[in-house]
């Protein structure tokens, strides 16, 4: 397979745009990213979504390609639930790694803010089993309010320290011009916020949310096209049970465990090696699984380890300096571009936020309650 | 929101709690599956767990999704029974006294009508009393 560099990024802020639709916030970040990379014009467009449905637009690499001016390209839309992003950014990966194009555009974007929220947690839910689990009126919340006290009871970890990870982040968050919640909050606000999904409050959750994020993705080939490429090391993904009834463990995300091995993999990174890493802390208690199966704690330590200052800014690795999704938001399918759109920045040191000086960066996006993630590996 | 179809479909598995068993290594899958998780034959039996069993993790839910209004606040529970895991709603017992370790029975219960006015049942628990 050829290399693939990353060429320019492109990001809106996170947010309620009331005043902009689907195809204006994906068209803005894709022309900036298109900007970064000396204007150049992609042969095809990666589009990661999972629910434009809700603004009743389906064939979306149309609609972004032909707003942007890119009629006669190749154009394809990615899904696989929250991790949408993750897997465009693998798509575009494999176009250009196989050679069958040069320069790919990978856009991710997601309008939430259109429809009552009832129908936007009732849409978020479809990443979960219709049969078997919404048929019982299950919110994705109370998918990872299940997970979160199975965690809570089997390792006796108090709630009050997994809230502990939404002050950290909104601190990360505060200082990101696009991150969507930028105050800093106590501990006292997460423990007095309404329960949404008993034990999950709402400041345990990621917030809803606008946005879309473009990376431009080339080859060795044309790499001259930026004084710093930043290199797509590795790339994986894996799947699990969509449903937590059959899941062979409720303590850990084996789909990202295994992604993270095989991404790794690829980059020839140890996983000590990793600067900075954006992961997919949708709520409290997904932050800890998914810190303890990339295994950058042991199980059941995640909690006792950030309180002890691991994963702040300036430790290795510095985790969700954008603020991660419970201050920079969540553009569902949008999250997996946005977070390798702030690790290129964090490599190429202008991320606008707190920057820490990194050589390798990793992100992790998760579809689903843990049943569809991609890890990727970045290299300056 | 679901629909009559969907219910219809799933009435042998939802109300009889059928689970997969595999014939090569013994692994028990709910819901079923075509293939084993574990080792990936083919070589499936079905099989009806058991109705009662022990809560290994629950939820409250006071922001319901769509349609669910009337259920709330609303107890989603995973269950163990036998060698499987299922995920139901539990009924009969206040949110404040469902805990980890409870023991359950099935049910059949009313669930949310469907998009087309359609009032399934489904296997839902409730506290065994001993």
């Amino acid at each position: 397979m050829r290399r693939v560099y990353v060429a320019g990024v492109g990001m809106v802020n996170v947010g309620k745009h009331v005043d902009k639709s689907l195809r204006d916030l994906a068209g803005q970040a894709a022309l900036k990213a298109m900007e970064e990379a000396g204007n150049e014009v992609p042969e095809a467009l990666v589009v990661g979504n999972m629910l434009s449905s809700l603004v009743e637009q389906e064939n979306l690499a149309s609609l972004i390609g032909d707003h942007i001016g890119l009629r006669g390209a190749c154009g394809l839309k990615v899904e696989g639930a929250c991790g949408s992003g993750g897997l465009a950014l693998m798509t575009g990966y494999s176009l250009v790694a196989s050679g069958l194009f040069n320069k790919v555009l990978v856009v991710g974007v997601e309008k939430l803010f259109e429809r009552p929220s009832a129908d936007v947690i009732r849409g978020l839910a479809y990443a979960a089993d219709a049969d078997y689990e919404l048929i019982y009126g299950v919110t994705f919340s109370g998918l990872n309010a299940l997970l979160m006290r199975y965690y809570m009871s089997k390792y006796g970890v108090r709630y009050e320290e997994l809230a502990y990870w939404s002050v950290l982040m909104h601190k990360n968050g505060s200082r990101n011009p696009y991150a969507q919640l930028r105050n800093e909050i106590t501990l006292d606000d997460v423990m007095k916020s309404p329960v949404i999904a008993d034990p999950i409050r709402l400041y345990d959750s990621c917030p809803l949310s606008d946005g879309a994020a473009a990376v431009f993705l080339v080859s060795e080939d044309i790499k001259k096209l930026t004084d710093t490429p930043v290199t797509v090391a590795g790339v994986s993904n894996s799947i699990d049970s969509t449903d937590l009834s059959s899941r062979l463990e409720l303590d850990y995300l084996l789909a990202s465990s295994t992604s993270a091995r095989n991404s790794l993999k690829m980059a020839k990174v140890d996983l000590r090696e990793v600067g900075v890493a954006e992961i997919h802390d949708a709520y409290t208690i997904t932050a800890a699984l998914s810190i303890e199966s990339i295994g950058f704690a042991e199980r059941g330590k995640a909690p006792k380890a950030w309180s002890e200052g691991r994963f702040s800014p300036g430790d290795k690795p510095s985790i969700n300096l954008s603020g991660g999704l419970k201050s920079r938001g969540h553009p569902v399918g949008a999250t997996g571009v946005y977070q390798v759109a702030e690790v290129v920045m964090q490599l190429r040191g202008d991320f606008p936020g707190i920057s820490v000086p990194a050589e390798v960066g990793l992100t992790q996006n998760i579809g689903g309650a843990g049943s569809n993630v991609t890890t990727v590996v970045l290299r300056r | 929101m679901t629909t009559i179809q969907r219910v219809w479909r799933l009435k042998n598995t939802l109300l009889n709690l059928l689970a997969s068993r595999c014939s090569v290594c013994g692994h028990v899958t709910y819901p079923p599956k075509m293939r084993c998780p574990v080792c990936g034959s083919r070589e499936l039996r079905e099989e009806s767990l058991p109705r009662e069993g022990e809560v290994l993790s629950y939820t409250i839910i006071r922001v319901p999704a769509k349609g669910f209004e009337d259920f709330t606040p609303l107890i989603i529970a995973l269950i163990k029974l036998g060698d499987a895991k299922v995920l139901a709603e539990v009924v009969d017992v206040k949110p404040e006294e469902v805990s980890v370790g409870m023991r359950v029975v099935a049910t059949v219960r009313r669930t949310a009508q469907t998009i087309d006015g359609g009032v399934p049942y489904v296997i839902k628990f409730k506290p065994l009393r001993s």
